[in-house]
């Protein structure tokens, strides 16, 4: 793990290191971009400014971090409006919804409307920000950064034949129980069922105890797969539940990379934080350098999928991927030196 | 055809003139033309054979290196889906250098970025530099799609280089060596050039057989006719057509009747008029 | 075997040519395929090893991470896309180190596993050992994952694709082939004719005059070759005669006027009138020289010229093409089609004056005339920057192809009253027709050898053979003042006679729409641009309308003559070409383009001949007013206008349909004028129609 830790560091001063680097035509006139953070710089940032140094377009960042803050934001609208920027890229649902406001509760006086505006790691842009994907109908677009159940869904058939998926959930989270039913959803259409267990709760709070339980009564059940949704209720104790499913001989899917990287899940996919910062400035440039109308350009994920097969659990399973996901895959085996 | 009635070796020539010699025959005249069009047909047969072997040895050869090229942009991509920036994958050099030992024939590898700078190359000098305009146009096309291009004495090969967005970033091209090709298909010109010879040799001989049977007997007919012609004329009798022959030979046949008997007659009507001019 | 017909020594001489010309490039094809083999295969099996490569890294690195080499999932997902984008190879397998096969795409087990199961790979010692099973080349790569044997990786290549790699050259060399085959049938016909037959011919006339004892011509021309001895001698023979009448003439002449005795002058006079009463000899004191013109003598330098314009056939709208730049208010395919209309409608102008001007300066001075316009037209051509001057040259090139084609329309109707009349268009018709399959063919493989712009270099030195032929051997002639030129009011009035108009109207015009338009246009720009087909393919595609004409053109006109059916004729023939062009409208193959190019060419086939065989029945009255040469001479320029129509409708056509969808909707043009005719010839009735006269 440690080293694992330690390459993605390294990576991360790579990224950052090079920027100044490239050299330019001097510029007639930097965009100048007002970046408002939530947790501080981390990758998503790194990739939406790499992204500029690469496309060699000048570029001047405004950067400000709220420090999980939500009384900072009020003043970042304020600053971003006296400092005239031509774009702002926010960071996460908190910050987006405080500064460009919900797409039926958009205010003039608190958000920001007159600057065109792009967005990423927002969790459910739809319904929130934006009335539909394809258009945000104002001033403002962005990325998403959830696979979408889909793309899980045909992932997990791609690794072998699926007809009954299992997932743990907890009963208290509305999130989980829309997941849940949409995935179900998708069963029907693709072909699996799906099987649901919640966990135990006790005083109100979910039991970790449980979840081990729970895992052998989908075993029972005779599911082929255990699906692990993003949660951190579940992130935080993935250990018991990917551990549970390993010891059952359950192969599992987890969205995001922790239950693989740092746990026993045995394959996962995500999209990199890095590549979506990416693609957000991508969305920037359309509207800075090629003067698309933000309302015209659509809001998505990046088009290629971050796929992790966990080794060790895959030998321990003896259920082995097919040649072309794990051609796609990058592996981690720390037995042979990390991911690769 | 031949003549009948009695031959006599006096006047062969009939009073005519002596004939003429032949001095282009028929045979030499169609052989030159029938053998000028065998030399044409198998110099543009060739000429043909050539290059399209040339274009199928090429695009075989182009499609061994695309297929590495191939290779090589799939690990270039798969390192950019980490993350990074095209210029920051460091281990690109390696493989770069790793595809070209595989062949002896790559003269070089190389990766551009999209403004056509060389960001790594087998050739450790040119990192830096820039490559052609055409080879920054070409990493614009269809990202599936190898490209081809010929630069001197070198021929490339190369593919689009494309990021997680879909979007270009630059272009990887291997550079062959066109001496390569040019020596795979050289050996084929000679034998060609060989093979067109010895057939032209052979079938310019049969050809002359050929036309030398098949003129020799018109050749010949006339002759006949001719002879027959000069003995009724001179000796005299009557000329009948060959058996077998057409409306023409019995024509002739009945033309030579007539040309004796005109002479015949006109000569008979002179010594007339001579008798009667010296009777007075 | 006769000496004054063409046929029986032709017969044989192209016996010869068949034998001289196909067994030399036959055993070069197959030689050279050999060699190709030789040269190919081991460049096949680099690319497998590089492929082999690749796939066993692939395959290591998987057992690398410990999963067992017979455990490797999707192994046939894995591979699939391998043998798609690589046509050579025909399988991929992996054994085990026992070699039993453990996974197989692209083959049948049955085929190869007796051979892995014995083979020993490690001992081989090559790093690839390669080794030959049936009709398959198997490259083996072995498979080692930390230093361990783990098995085998197999590339199979197919022998068969090489083969067929190399059955495409033949094709090639196949088009070689036959183009030369004709142009040595127009060479040898040249010299049959001009040397033997022709001759021989005028020998033959002069034998029917003298058994008749009509001794006042002899034989003219006078080659040195056996024909040539034998005309002297020949002439000899007539000379003698006439000679010993001079003599004798003389000497009567000389007792007449000199004898006293009337008895005997009077005896002398009687042999003088039996003599010229028995033979008749020359006025003028000798016998005239008889010479023969033949329609054959035009023959191959048409063919040459008509072989030079042909030769871009294929690839002229690719060639406009490429020197495209937009032209405001039109679209792109409109630019590509106006130089092909333009060249339609100079020779469309052009051609009167043309006509005219060889009946008052001959055949020889203008086709010689037309060759400065037409290899400045070709050689300009060649160098042309832009679509403007192309056109300007195109259109050079236009007026010196109306007035070559004039000047040789002209020689061959004036030799042609000499002998048969059909048998003179028929000598027109065939060259034009040899000629377009022959420069259609080379045109378009030499095009994709060394480029549109020699390819017009080699045009403008074929059209200067031609002209150094015409100057060589082709007598000056004389001009004739046949016909009287009819006035345009004349001719104005020809279209009054609804039968005319309709027949120029629903079936001349169609089909040169078609003509121009679908074969001349469309075909090389939807075949090379929507789909990427090579431009020799191309050619040997559009080859396929004229090797149709001719094919049936002889057997329309037979029919035609034999059934009197001809509006029919034309009728069926206009309908088939434009159902044809609907053709591609069922499926998008490219075989229904071809089969359009055939049911067009047969459509013409078909309807060609009768179309000019019934202007004599329905213009019979104008044909006798002001000659039917004139009657036709109007058709041909009157259908002229669906010749300059074709591309332009085709190209209006394109940005609405698309390229495939132009083709349908000019089929449907074509194919409703066509049934217009169809249905008015049922009104057509048989035999000449006087009404018209009636009528005024």
């Amino acid at each position: 793990m440690r080293r694992l830790a330690g390459l993605v560091l390294a990576l991360l001063m790579l990224a950052g290191g090079s920027p100044a680097a490239v050299a330019a035509d001097p510029p007639a006139k930097p965009f100048r971009i007002y970046m408002a953070l939530w947790r501080g710089w981390e990758e998503a940032a790194q990739g939406f400014k790499d992204y500029f140094a690469n496309q060699d377009i000048p570029v001047e960042l405004i950067v400000r971090d709220a420090g999980q803050d939500k009384a900072k934001l009020k003043d970042f609208v304020a600053e971003a409006r006296r400092l005239n920027v031509d774009l702002v890229f926010t960071w996460g649902t908190t910050v987006t919804e405080e500064m460009l406001g919900r797409h039926d509760a958009v205010d003039p006086a608190r958000h920001i409307t007159d600057i065109p505006a792009v967005f990423a790691i927002v969790s459910q842009p739809l319904g929130g920000v934006v009335p539909s994907l394809s258009s945000s109908g104002r001033n403002i677009t962005g990325t998403t950064y959830l696979v979408p159940p889909e793309t899980q869904a045909n992932l997990i058939q791609s690794y072998r034949p699926l007809s009954r998926l299992g997932v743990v959930y907890i009963p208290l989270e509305r999130n989980a129980l829309v997941a849940i039913e949409e995935m179900g959803a998708i069963g029907e259409k693709s072909g699996f069922t799906l099987e649901t267990r919640a966990v135990d709760l006790v005083d109100g709070k979910p039991n970790p105890a449980s979840i081990a339980g729970k895992v052998a009564e989908l075993k029972t059940a005779g599911i082929d797969f255990l699906y692990i949704p993003p949660d951190t209720f579940l992130n935080v104790n993935r250990d018991l539940l990917t551990g549970a499913a390993l010891e059952l001989g359950i192969p599992s899917f987890a969205v995001g990379e922790n239950a693989v990287l740092t746990s026993k899940a045995m394959f996962g996919g995500v999209y990199r934080y890095y590549t979506v910062g990416q693609l957000t400035a991508y969305k920037a440039e359309q509207i800075l350098v090629h003067k698309v109308r933000p309302a015209d350009i659509a809001i998505d994920a990046p088009r290629r999928l971050s796929i992790i097969i966990n080794m060790p659990v895959v030998r321990r399973l003896g259920i082995y991927p097919p040649m072309k996901l794990l051609g796609l895959a990058e592996v981690f085996d720390p037995a042979e030196g990390g991911v690769k | 055809m031949e003549k009948i009635g009695q031959t006599s070796l006096a006047a062969m020539s009939g009073g005519l003139p002596p004939p003429r010699p032949v001095r282009w025959s028929l045979a030499r005249k169609v052989s030159l033309a029938l053998i000028s069009i065998l030399l044409f047909t198998l110099l543009v047969a060739g000429f043909f054979a050539y290059f399209k072997f040339e274009s199928v040895y090429s695009s075989q050869v182009q499609s061994r290196y695309s297929f590495m090229v191939f290779t090589i942009k799939k690990r270039v991509e798969d390192s950019l889906n980490l993350g990074l920036s095209l210029r920051q994958l460091r281990q690109v050099q390696d493989i770069l250098e790793h595809e070209k030992q595989r062949d002896a024939q790559v003269l070089a590898v190389e990766v551009y970025d999209h403004r056509g700078e060389v960001l790594f190359d087998t050739d450790r000098g040119a990192i830096g530099g820039k490559v052609s305009d055409a080879l920054v146009e070409a990493a614009r096309g269809n990202p599936s799609q190898a490209f081809g291009l010929a630069d001197e004495d070198t021929l490339i090969v190369g593919l689009p280089l494309v990021n997680a967005l879909g979007k270009v970033e630059g272009g990887v091209v291997l550079r062959y060596s066109a001496v390569y090709v040019e020596q795979g298909v050289g050996g084929l010109l000679l034998e060609l050039a060989k093979a067109v010879g010895v057939y032209l040799a052979i079938f310019a001989v049969v050809a002359l057989a050929g036309l030398y049977l098949l003129f020799g007997r018109v050749g010949r007919k006339l002759a006949g006719m001719e002879h027959a012609l000069t003995e009724v004329l001179s000796v005299g009798g009557h000329a009948v057509p060959e058996a077998g022959g057409g409306e023409f030979e019995e024509h002739f046949a009945e033309f030579v009747d007539k040309t004796r008997e005109a002479i015949d007659h006109i000569r008979d009507a002179t010594d007339e008029v001579g008798r009667l001019d010296r009777l007075a | 075997m006769t000496l004054d017909r063409t046929r029986p020594l032709f017969v044989r001489l192209l016996l010869l040519a068949f034998l001289v010309l196909v067994p030399p490039v036959g055993l070069l094809s197959f030689g050279a395929m050999d060699e190709f083999a030789r040269g190919l295969v081991p460049e096949m099996d680099k690319k497998a090893v590089t492929v082999g490569h690749d796939l066993a890294a692939s395959i290591e690195r998987a057992v690398g991470f410990g999963i067992p080499i017979a455990s490797l999932q999707g192994m046939e997902d894995f591979f699939a896309p391998v043998l798609a984008a690589n046509p050579e190879i025909r399988y991929l397998a992996v054994t085990d180190p026992s070699g039993a096969i453990l996974f197989l795409s692209g083959a049948g087990r049955e085929a190869l596993e007796p051979y892995f199961s014995v083979a020993d790979f490690g001992a081989a010692g090559a790093e690839h050992p390669k080794s030959i099973i049936g009709n398959f080349i198997n490259l083996t790569q072995s498979l080692t994952v930390k230093g361990s044997d783990v098995g085998h990786l197999h590339v199979g290549i197919d022998h068969d694709y090489v083969r067929d790699r190399l059955l495409e050259i033949t094709v090639d060399i196949g088009v070689v082939t036959l183009v030369s085959l004709l142009v040595a049938v127009e060479i040898l016909l040249f010299v049959v004719a001009a040397n033997v037959t022709g001759p021989m011919r005028v020998v033959g006339k002069v034998v029917d005059k003298v058994r008749r004892g009509d001794f006042t011509a002899i034989c003219g021309g006078g080659s040195d070759d056996e024909v040539g001895r034998f005309v002297h001698r020949f002439n000899a023979a007539i000379r003698r005669a006439d000679d010993l009448f001079r003599r004798l003439d003389a000497y009567i002449d000389e007792v007449r006027s000199a004898h006293f005795d009337k008895s005997v002058v009077e005896r002398v006079a009687d042999i003088d009138s039996r003599v010229r009463f028995l033979f008749r000899f020359s006025r003028t004191g000798q016998p005239e020289v008889v010479t023969e013109r033949q329609a054959t003598d035009i023959r191959l330098p048409l063919f040459l010229f008509v072989f030079a314009e042909e030769i871009s056939r294929s690839f002229m709208p690719l060639y406009i093409s490429s020197l495209y730049a937009p032209i405001e208010g039109l679209s792109r395919e409109m630019v590509i089609a106006i130089p092909i209309a333009v060249f339609m409608l100079v020779i469309a102008l052009a051609s009167p004056s043309a006509a005219l001007a060889t009946a008052r300066l001959g055949s020889r001075r203008v086709f010689l005339a037309g060759l400065i316009p037409a290899v400045i037209g070709f050689l300009m051509t060649a160098l042309a920057h832009n679509v403007y001057d192309f056109i300007l040259w195109r259109a050079v090139t236009a007026t010196g192809y109306a007035v070559i084609t004039m000047a040789c329309q002209g020689y061959i109707s004036q030799a042609s009253q000499q002998q048969n009349r059909t048998q003179g268009l028929g000598v027109y018709v065939g060259a034009v027709l040899t000629a377009s399959v022959c420069g259609t063919g080379i045109g378009g493989v030499l095009a994709e050898r060394v480029g549109y712009r020699t390819t017009f270099v080699i045009a403008a030195l074929l059209a200067l053979v031609a002209g150094m032929l015409i100057y060589r051997l082709v007598a000056a002639a004389q001009p004739q003042g046949r016909d009287r030129a009819p006035r345009k009011r004349e001719l104005l009035g020809l279209l009054r006679n609804w039968r005319f108009s309709a027949l120029v109207l629903f079936a001349a015009i169609p089909s040169k729409i078609a003509l121009t338009g679908f074969l001349f246009f469309l075909v090389p720009l939807a075949l090379t641009q929507d789909r990427g087909i090579a431009l020799g393919d191309v050619a040997r595609m559009m080859m396929l309308y004229p090797v149709a004409v001719v094919l049936l053109s002889p057997l329309a006109a037979r029919l035609a003559d034999r059934t009197g059916w001809k509006a029919g004729l034309v009728a069926v023939g206009g309908v088939i070409g434009g159902a044809g062009m609907l053709l591609p409208m069922l499926a998008p193959g490219l075989e229904m383009i071809a089969l359009a190019i055939v049911l067009l060419g047969l459509s013409h086939g078909l309807s060609a001949s009768p179309q000019l065989a019934m202007i004599p029945d329905v213009c019979w009255i104008e044909c006798r007013n002001m000659g039917q040469t004139n009657v036709l001479a109007f058709l041909r320029l009157a259908e002229r206008v669906g010749s300059v129509a074709g591309p332009l409708l085709a190209a209006a056509l394109i940005p609405l349909h698309g390229q495939e969808g132009a083709i349908v909707a000019l089929g449907w043009l074509v194919l409703g004028m066509s049934v217009v005719f169809a249905l008015l010839s049922f009104a057509y009735g048989s035999g000449p129609h006087i009404e018209t006269e009636l009528a005024e």
